[in-house]
């Protein structure tokens, strides 16, 4: 169950935009746009000979057209169909060959392409990804197989795993009107029906330059990069200005919004969804720091009085999600057999009016904001997830430098914070809640 | 719009191929700026194809700094400012140890330092940790710790109480014995251990550190006092490294080893010597069994003289990476997989080591491709020996290959454990730092002669673990004696007792029935009910199986008193009700239910039209038994092991689309007259579980609605 658990965990972060973490030594980077837009981002390493070549598109599943979800994930799996100059199924060869590796993810805010190369190979990189945004194939052959892959993907990963379809379930009684009613993977039927000339539209529209930070991470020689940078992407046409971005404000929820799930699941589950404001808001550090609170760790509130003291759970998690627009805050649980779900709530439900009421002690603070500094700070210690974070932070916030700085916007998180937060959001009249409960208990 | 992004680019190569046709053009001179530009990026740029990796790049490994305090602790330090964060990895070079009947203490001993000390609980040392967010961890060579670096101070404090007073509890011992003995278990089914122990035992042999096998009964002689022991004499500053990594000047790095670790008092540690065990002087060859296995886990494998940082060490990887190294292209792969199919995936490995180093091949492989699986890698070893690699392979190997090293040494631990090589094989200096130069330097002529030097398929030990019947035969070929031996789990051979003349398997079944109480008692039974409780994955589970005449069955699994799972068999058909809803059962496995369901259907094989037929005589867990393939009516085979002593069957292995599924039975215990397992063991795959019946009743009736569907 244990490991079902986790699955479920990552699966819900598969967005893999991880947070923006800073700290205290400080990581230099320079950084300046082409003529076409393209901004870059070069940031020197010089401790290890690789290098990460990466380009964050700013486009992710909420700028999806809402009859044709899935997108922006699917452009994912096409973009390593090839180009006009890399034959179909050679992309990865190129980079194996180099001695290097790739990968892509995609969240509801960005799309994100990598490789780290050994840094004699940073040519090749910047090859690859200038190829990809100039002339990527987006042709029929790769669509048809690549619908095949992605329809599969989506079976693997949400129809057929337990809990799969728990984002979805959650995302689309959360919100209304904004685009985060819908989730990454989107609707198979949408991208069944979908004409190749409406994914070589959306290409043409995101796929550009000016919607683009292109970020060169490690053993680098910085004149030397800006010149290729150059010559691989100076050429790239700039693209329409009129990118589609959702600016909808979701309306406030409302009131509870409760439900019930059958699955193929054995054991029931219990969620509360908080709707929280944007990465990046004061309030958000501040419920970051209370979901951690909540459930980080063994000795956490959730899990040492859940699942140790009172055994009513098996495991608990919460969250915030970590997006670009106002989303949710999860809180999780699994009933132990035996439990009534109902129970279980009301003693999940007991936890958070403990904060609410009560200032968390300053042992509880301290040892929060230790927790927090490591995790942050080691998440910096690899170059590609530098890169991906100085991407995250110019993509988002128009602010790279925040790499730098965001740690103090946790520190700065007070005890009273914790317990205003928890008063503001962490309200019944703002969650979604739902219950999933194996289908045998259904009728 | 003449960017100065376009100007960088003329002057990082300022070839203008366009020119002729530009004056041809006779536009005015802005416009021919214009056009040049335009022109010069599509002709300087030629996209179609990828452009050249420029110079092997050289590596910057921080030279660490290094002293001794002292009682004898060499210590490293390798600053490196990135993050705040500082590493503290304690490590000890001490000979290996021959554990003897107590195999397993000192990796225990290793794993109990964090379990407790003079002051603390395992819980305290846990909280400790956590409060800031740092890690520790443990084992039977050293320490490491790693923490932000403003909590360095209460991070050694932690570590080195866990090093100065460990306390080695008794209840944390016998939760780390019940652990290990779990997971040999499982092993005990799992081919690659059993290939493991056979390859320890017989190439290093039972004198050798490297031949010693782990099994319940070593695991449990260990001692509290044996893990004291170990640990009173090993722990010592003398022959220990520490290695400090992160954001610390070596200043500060001298202030904490002494406040630390200067108090650790230096012992004379014993040193061990092995004497090298001998190399085959011609193939053995060697299976072992895997009841039900469609496979064969087959290696050739021999011991070679190949010490750490030895001048041979970068060329023979690159060998060995040629001939079945991880990638996609290694021959190994490209023969056994891509070409002939045999396998998902095979590879080869060779290892220095300080001691004895080894070359490993292998691959799982369809059980009647066993020996033709052998051929080919013995096909491919010999060509690596006899023809030089085309430098286009060579070329892409070296690129993996710097890559992979180049990638690992963003990693501070990567560049400690250089420092320690560097130390401890007594490498030059810059060995670490020159290796890419010598990786890229490496010629075909090179891999040949590494090939022809540690490429010895004819002193190899050649084993396959899996379906010994279908595939011992096959195998004569490789032995020039035509000699195959067999082994057990154990490294033990294992020595076919000859079946006492004219046993016939209708002999055998008679004997069980007698066994089991005779005709006349099993013909009494009508129906039984039996109910058990088993542990699955630390979750108790409880579960009845009800029997009736002819041929009713059915089995519920409960968990904390809910129904979790029913099977129903009701002599015709059959359903499955679970969680994830209710399904009838179609198809083999209703034929399967069909033919389990009936009461004691050895009492009527014959009639029931099953076929028998005696494999040999074997061994299970030290009991000698009689082996049988018992053929079902609808074809479906299992094999099945009765006891010479006693008749009563003992184990039993069919085959499931989960894999081979191995039954014991234990403890039988009458009731009305009647035999009945009182224990039952089942592991499928990596999974066991172990079933105690609690009751066991006959001939009580049992509800028509336990049958209904």
């Amino acid at each position: 169950m244990k490991n079902q658990f986790l699955l479920l965990a990552f699966m819900l972060f598969f967005a893999g935009i991880g947070l923006t973490k800073a700290q205290s030594n400080k990581i230099s980077f320079e950084e300046y746009d082409l003529d076409n837009g393209l901004h870059v981002i070069l940031h020197q390493d010089r401790s290890t000979p690789i290098v990460t070549v990466s380009v964050m598109y700013h486009v992710g599943s909420k700028n999806e057209n809402p009859e044709r979800t899935g997108f922006a994930h699917f452009f994912e799996h096409l973009m390593f169909e090839g180009t006009q100059n890399i034959p179909r199924g050679e992309y990865s060869n190129f980079v194996e060959r180099a001695g290097g590796t790739l990968n892509a993810n995609t969240s509801n805010d960005r799309t994100y392409y990598y490789e780290i190369l050994p840094s004699n190979q940073l040519e090749m990189g910047l090859w690859l990804e200038s190829e990809r945004m100039l002339h990527a194939k987006v042709d029929s052959i790769g669509i048809q197989t690549q619908k095949k892959v992605v329809i599969e993907e989506k079976k693997q990963t949400v129809d057929s795993r337990p809990y799969g379809t728990l984002l979805q379930e959650t995302m689309s009684r959360a919100f209304t009107e904004h685009p985060y009613r819908w989730t990454v993977i989107g609707d198979p039927d949408h991208i069944r029906a979908a004409k190749d000339e409406e994914f070589q539209h959306f290409y043409e529209e995101f796929y550009v330059p000016n919607n683009a930070a292109l970020v060169i991470a490690g053993d680098i020689e910085l004149e030397e990069t800006k010149a290729l940078v150059s010559k691989y992407f100076a050429d790239i046409p700039k693209g329409n200005d009129n990118i589609y971005r959702p600016t909808m404000t979701e309306p406030p929820l409302g009131g509870e919004v409760r439900d019930t799930i059958f699955d193929n699941i054995q054991l029931p589950l219990i969620l509360h969804a908080y709707r929280t404001p944007a990465m990046g808001t004061d309030d958000y550090y501040a419920l970051d720091m209370l979901s951690t609170l909540l459930s980080g760790g063994q000795s956490s509130r959730l899990y040492k009085s859940l699942v140790d003291e009172q055994q009513k759970a098996l495991e608990v998690s919460s969250f915030a999600l970590p997006f670009q627009d106002p989303s949710v805050a999860i809180a999780i649980a699994l009933p132990n057999m035996g439990v009534d779900c109902a129970d279980l709530e009301s003693a999940m439900d007991e936890q958070v009016n403990r904060v609410r009421k009560e200032l968390i002690s300053e042992r509880e603070y301290q040892k929060l904001l230790n927790q927090f500094e490591n995790t942050f700070v080691k998440s910096n210690i690899k170059l590609a997830s530098r890169a991906e974070n100085l991407a995250t932070n110019y993509t988002y916030f128009g602010n790279t430098n925040l790499i730098n700085t965001e740690l103090d916007k946790y520190l700065a998180v007070t005890r009273e914070d914790i317990r205003r937060v928890a008063n503001k959001y962490f309200v019944n009249d703002n969650r979604v809640v739902l219950y999933y409960l194996p289908k045998s208990q259904q009728n | 719009m003449a960017s100065l992004e376009v100007l960088n680019l003329k002057n990082t190569s300022g070839r203008l191929p366009i020119v002729t046709k530009t004056i041809r053009m006779k536009k005015s001179v802005l416009f021919l700026l214009a056009l040049l530009v335009a022109f010069n990026i599509n002709a300087q740029l030629d996209r179609s194809t990828p452009p050249k990796p420029g110079p092997a790049p050289k590596v910057n490994i921080g030279q660490p700094a290094s002293f001794m305090l002292k009682n004898g602790l060499r210590v490293f330090v390798v600053e490196n400012n990135k993050v705040p964060v500082v590493s503290y990895s304690l490590s000890l070079d001490i000979d290996p140890i021959l554990e003897g009947d107590k195999v397993g203490y000192t990796s225990l001993a290793g794993d109990l330092m964090t379990s407790g000390t003079a002051s603390k609980t395992k819980a305290e040392i846990d909280e400790a940790i956590d409060f800031i967010g740092g890690t520790l961890r443990s084992n039977n060579k050293g320490l490491y710790a790693s923490s932000l670096k403003k909590h360095s101070t209460e991070l050694l404090d932690v570590m080195t109480d866990v090093l100065y007073n460990p306390s080695f509890p008794d209840e944390e011992l016998a939760k780390a014995q019940k652990q290990l003995l779990t997971s040999l278990k499982s092993q005990k089914d799992d081919p690659k251990a059993i290939a493991n122990n056979i390859k320890n035992v017989l190439r290093y042999g039972n004198n050798h550190p490297y031949g010693e096998v782990l099994s319940d009964e070593t695991v449990n002689n260990i001692k509290v006092e044996d893990l004291k022991e170990y640990y009173n004499t090993y722990f010592r500053p003398n022959v220990a490294y520490l290695i400090i990594v992160g954001d610390i000047s070596v200043k500060e790095a001298k202030k904490q080893a002494k406040k630390y670790f200067a108090d650790w008092e230096a012992k004379e540690v014993p040193s061990h010597n092995y004497a090298t065990p001998a190399l085959f002087d011609q193939p053995r060859v060697v299976v072992a069994n895997k009841d039900g296995s469609t496979q064969s886990t087959i290696s050739l494998s021999y011991n070679i003289d190949l010490k750490p940082g030895h001048p041979d060490a970068i060329k023979a990887r690159v060998m060995n990476q040629v001939l079945g190294g991880g990638s996609f292209s290694a021959r190994l792969f490209q023969n056994l997989r891509e070409d002939k199919g045999f396998t998902y995936g095979a590879y080869s490995s060779l290892q220095s080591d300080e001691l004895i180093g080894s070359f490993n091949a292998g691959a799982n492989v369809r059980t009647s491709v066993t020996d033709s699986a052998f051929t080919e890698i013995i096909y491919e070893m010999e060509r690596m020996r006899t023809e030089l690699v085309p430098e286009e392979d060579l070329q892409m190997i070296k690129n993996a290959l710097t890559g992979s090293f180049s990638r690992s040494l963003e990693d501070p631990a990567t560049v400690a454990r250089f420092a320690l090589n560097i130390q401890k094989y007594n490498l030059p200096e810059d060995y670490y730092v020159t290796y890419l130069e010598r990786l890229n330097a490496v010629t075909p002529a090179d891999v040949k002669a590494m090939a022809e030097k540690y490429i010895t398929p004819d002193r190899a030990l050649i084993l396959a673990v899996g379906d010994v019947p279908n595939m011992k035969n096959a195998l004569t070929q490789f032995a020039r004696d035509g000699k195959v031996e067999m082994y057990d789990f154990y490294g033990n051979i294992v020595k076919a007792l000859p079946l006492p003349a004219g046993l016939t398997a209708e002999k055998v079944i008679d004997r069980y029935i007698a066994a089991l109480g005779g005709a006349d008692a099993l013909a009494a039974v009508t129906d039984y009910t039996m109910e058990g409780s088993m542990n699955v994955q630390g979750m108790p589970l409880s579960m009845k199986m009800y029997s009736r005449r002819p041929n009713h069955q059915c089995v519920e699994t409960y968990m904390q008193g809910n129904l979790m799972s029913k099977q129903v068999f009701n002599g015709e058909a059959a359903k499955v009700v679970s969680p994830m809803g209710e399904q009838m059962i179609e198809g083999e496995m209703l034929e399967s239910m069909k033919a389990e369901s009936v009461l004691f259907p050895e009492t009527k094989f014959a009639e029931l039209g099953y076929q028998l037929e005696l494999l040999g005589a074997d061994n299970v867990d030290g009991q000698d038994v009689v082996k049988m393939k018992v053929t079902s009516p609808a074809g479906q085979d299992k094999t099945v092991y009765y006891s010479r002593e006693s008749g009563l069957k003992v184990k039993e292995v069919s085959t499931s689309p989960q894999g081979s599924v191995a039954t014991t039975y234990n403890e039988y215990i009458t009731v009305k007259g009647v035999k009945f397992p009182n224990k039952l063991s089942q592991s499928v795959g990596p999974q066991s579980f172990d079933i105690t019946y609690e009751s066991i009743a006959v001939n009580e009736g049992i509800e028509d609605s336990i049958f209904a569907l």
